[in-house]
């Protein structure tokens, strides 16, 4: 029989993770037996220099940098403890505006398009077909290498004035030159970039696609539902878990948004802030304005907001999200 | 999960990995002994900013530098001028810094003042410089850094441009509004995709420059606090109004885009900017058909063009070096071995030894710079101290607010309202 929609997605992430965990609270609970423990020993050992990694190099300044946003910290200075100073300061701050203006105008525009794209790409790509699998080679590529230094280089050069997008679009009458010149439509390019790399989510997609049971289809079909029905009363619902896994993702993915915008706009996020992104700022303010201590409020303001959508969508995902095989949903 | 461990092997792997670690831990510990002989050289960094062909006469320089002194490794880099920036300013906090490493004066308080550099008096070669080279080089009395080359600021104009519709050659005392009238002049002349000249509005230094005509400065005298008002800034991102709303300069849908100087793109006619640029773009703009000439920048007074010497590029050593000799044998050859000059030549600027303007080989557009400079000589004055460490910042900020005016995002009332605010809390960071 076909694995029950409910199995974690299988990309390894802290969403599949939980699920996993869930289904073996129960087993967990009892006490391990000797060679068990012998196992578990060998396996933390290996995974010590994993642990020692993530102590030094993400635990350890993370901490440091939760102490340095209580302080007025200057990059050569130093700094003193101040409070709360910096929470206070973000909020008459005009650049913090600005750049949460940006971000979520990209989180808004970028997360549903590039979650649609790689639906209907997936759905696309689960069909029967020969020669399917170069398809799915050929549509994962672009999410290879769009996150490079490269790629936004070339996006740069796609959205240039008389580039290639200047050029088509003004055939049908615009008038608007490059988007990289043109703070009302600069971060479009980003956006674009953004939805062309629709790789990941697609893969998760095809996964969760290939594992709805065919029989709800066919008894669908016998009862005379059509296409749409069908992806609305099955497809979807049956999908759920897996669309919520990948709205979270790249909601959390798209606050954090930096390299293309760094390397298309740079620490100013030209033109004219338009692609001044949240964490583009924090750059600025870390390694330009060698304002560390506020830096590091910012990073931690973030922290809180991502945090905070998150446990909103986990809250709204109790009823939108359907798990088969759990009665109690 | 695993199911299945193969744990046959587990022993015998964890006593492997931590005689491995061990190892590690013992070749880490061997220490480098007295050092500085071939076999066993000492190893110095040196970094600066530029471009590749910078890059290819310095390394051309350390070659030289190491052959001639063998107990010397020279480990060199470099990085356009803000990827440089960021790069020390993350160093600079982890006291990471190279042993010599090229320093701006709009930086030299921000690392000088926190400790950072090491005083050179005594230590590297100082009698022969030539005269007011040194007068930036100091913080508070103490030397710091040793100039490489000296620029002050000018006009860099297509001459044949200027000849060729009938624009009077630029000399002292050339008022704002005669530029500005000149390049309406020129841009409708020049035809599509060409310009009189750029916008100068937005560079910090122009406005300093600005100020100084004036009688005054960018910042007050101990540099903690802005030394202009709101609306003298506002009057300031105004002078290009005019222009800029009848499109004689180029707009920054445009400008945004260019990599190039617009000099060297054969876009623009004219432009405010350093004497020691002119020698870099000459060549390029000689295979366009054209010719660059130098001239006093506009003033508002003709007997005060509120210009001063700056050095260029100065080199200095990191407090923290291990190899102080070293790094200032390397810092002398640099300035004043005739070999390194003769290599060198004047992409730097026009050598600030002695030693290196008779060794260096002009071509005519270096000598057009010292000619310039010479013929603006009696206008040079004092420079201003060291500007705060801030200044880095600041003159990044400057050039963003003034982007929202031309974008018409903000008035300029608006928009120098928002850089006090912005520039007042960096002055205000790092007090």
């Amino acid at each position: 029989m076909t694995a029950p929609p409910t199995a974690a997605p299988p990309a390894a992430d802290e969403a599949g993770a939980t699920a996993q965990a869930k289904k073996q609270k129960g087993a967990a609970k009892r006490r391990p037996s000797l060679s068990r423990r012998g196992e578990l020993l060998t396996g933390y050992t290996f995974m010590t220099p994993w642990i020692i990694g993530s102590l030094v190099f993400t635990v350890g300044p993370m901490l440091w940098s939760l102490y340095l946003s209580f302080t007025d910290y200057h990059l050569v200075l130093g700094g003193d403890f101040i409070g709360f100073e910096n929470y206070r300061a973000m909020f008459e701050d005009p650049m913090f505006a600005r750049a949460v203006k940006v971000t979520l105008l990209y989180v808004v525009l970028a997360v549903p398009l590039k979650l649609l794209a790689s639906l209907a790409v997936a759905m696309l790509l689960t069909q029967k077909r020969r020669g399917i699998g170069f398809y799915r080679a050929a549509f994962y590529m672009p999410s290879l290498i769009a996150m490079s230094v490269g790629m936004a280089l070339v996006w740069k050069a796609l959205f240039a004035a008389d580039g290639p997008q200047d050029q088509f679009m003004s055939l049908f009458g615009w008038e608007g030159g490059g988007f990289i010149g043109n703070p009302d439509v600069s971060i479009l390019m980003l956006v674009l970039l953004s939805v062309w790399t629709f790789g990941a989510p697609m893969v998760i997609f095809m996964a969760g696609l290939l594992q709805v049971p065919g029989e709800l289809y066919e008894a669908a079909e016998v009862d005379g539902a059509g296409k749409w029905h069908r992806f609305v009363h099955i497809t979807i619902p049956m999908l759920s878990p897996v669309i919520f896994f990948n709205v979270l993702m790249e909601t959390v993915h798209a606050f954090q948004m930096f390299g293309p915008a760094f390397i298309i706009g740079g620490t100013a996020g030209g033109p004219a802030w338009s692609t001044l992104f949240y964490t583009v700022r924090i750059y600025a303010l870390a390694f330009v304005d060698l304002r560390m201590g506020y830096a590091s409020a910012w990073a931690w303001m973030l922290v809180l907001a991502v945090g905070v959508v998150t446990l909103i969508m986990f809250r709204a995902a109790k009823n939108l999200v359907y798990y088969a095989g759990e009665d109690n949903r | 999960m695993i199911r299945h461990p193969h744990r046959l092997r587990r022993r015998s792997l964890l006593t492997g990995a931590s005689a491995a670690a061990v190892l590690a831990a013992a070749a880490a510990c061997g220490d480098d002994g007295p050092a500085g002989t071939a076999d066993d050289p000492i190893e110095i960094s040196f970094e600066w900013w530029g471009d590749e062909t910078r890059a290819d006469l310095t390394n051309q320089v350390i070659d030289l530098f190491q052959q001639k002194n063998e107990g010397i490794k020279v480990k060199a880099n470099f990085a356009d001028f803000p990827t440089y920036w960021e790069g020390m300013a993350g160093r600079m906090a982890s006291r990471d810094l190279p042993d010599v490493f090229q320093m701006d004066y709009s930086r030299l308080r921000q690392f000088g003042g926190a400790g950072m550099l090491l005083p050179l008096e005594g230590v590297v070669k100082t009698d022969d410089f030539r005269e007011g080279f040194l007068d930036t080089a100091k913080l508070d009395g103490q030397l710091i850094a040793v100039p490489a080359a000296g620029n002050t600021l000018g006009l860099i104009y297509r001459s044949d441009w200027f000849e060729q519709h009938g624009i009077a050659t630029p000399a002292p005392g050339y008022t704002w509004e005669q530029y500005g009238a000149d390049i309406a002049a020129l841009t409708p002349a020049l035809g599509e995709g060409k310009w009189g000249g750029g916008d100068w509005a937005g560079q910090y230094h122009f406005m300093e420059l600005w100020l100084r005509q004036q009688g005054g400065s960018f910042y007050t005298e101990d540099g903690k606090a802005l030394n202009f008002t709101k609306e003298q800034l506002a009057e300031w991102w105004a002078t290009t109004a005019d222009l800029y709303a009848a499109g004689n300069v180029p707009p920054v849908e445009t400008t945004i885009e260019w990599t190039e100087d617009g000099l060297v793109q054969d876009a623009l006619a004219s432009e405010i900017g350093w004497d020691n640029f002119m020698p870099g773009f000459s060549p390029t703009v000689a295979e366009n058909g054209g010719t660059l000439a130098l001239a006093a920048p506009p003033s508002l007074d003709p007997g005060n063009l509120g210009l001063y010497l700056k050095p260029s590029m100065q080199l200095v050593i990191s407090g923290t070096t291990e190899q102080p000799e070293a790094a200032a044998k390397f810092i002398d050859f640099f300035l004043g071995d005739p070999e390194a000059i003769a290599i060198l030549g004047t992409n730097r600027g026009i050598p600030a030894t002695n030693t290196g303007l008779e060794n260096v080989e002009l071509d005519e557009y270096a000598q057009a710079v010292l000619d310039y400079e010479a013929s603006v000589s009696e206008y040079l004055t004092t420079p201003p101290p060291a500007p705060p460490a801030a200044t880095g910042a600041i003159e990044v900020k400057f050039g963003e607010i003034y982007q929202q005016v031309q974008y018409a995002a903000m008035t300029t009332t608006e928009a120098a309202d928002l850089f006090f605010t912005e520039a007042e809390t960096l002055l205000a960071s790092e007090q």
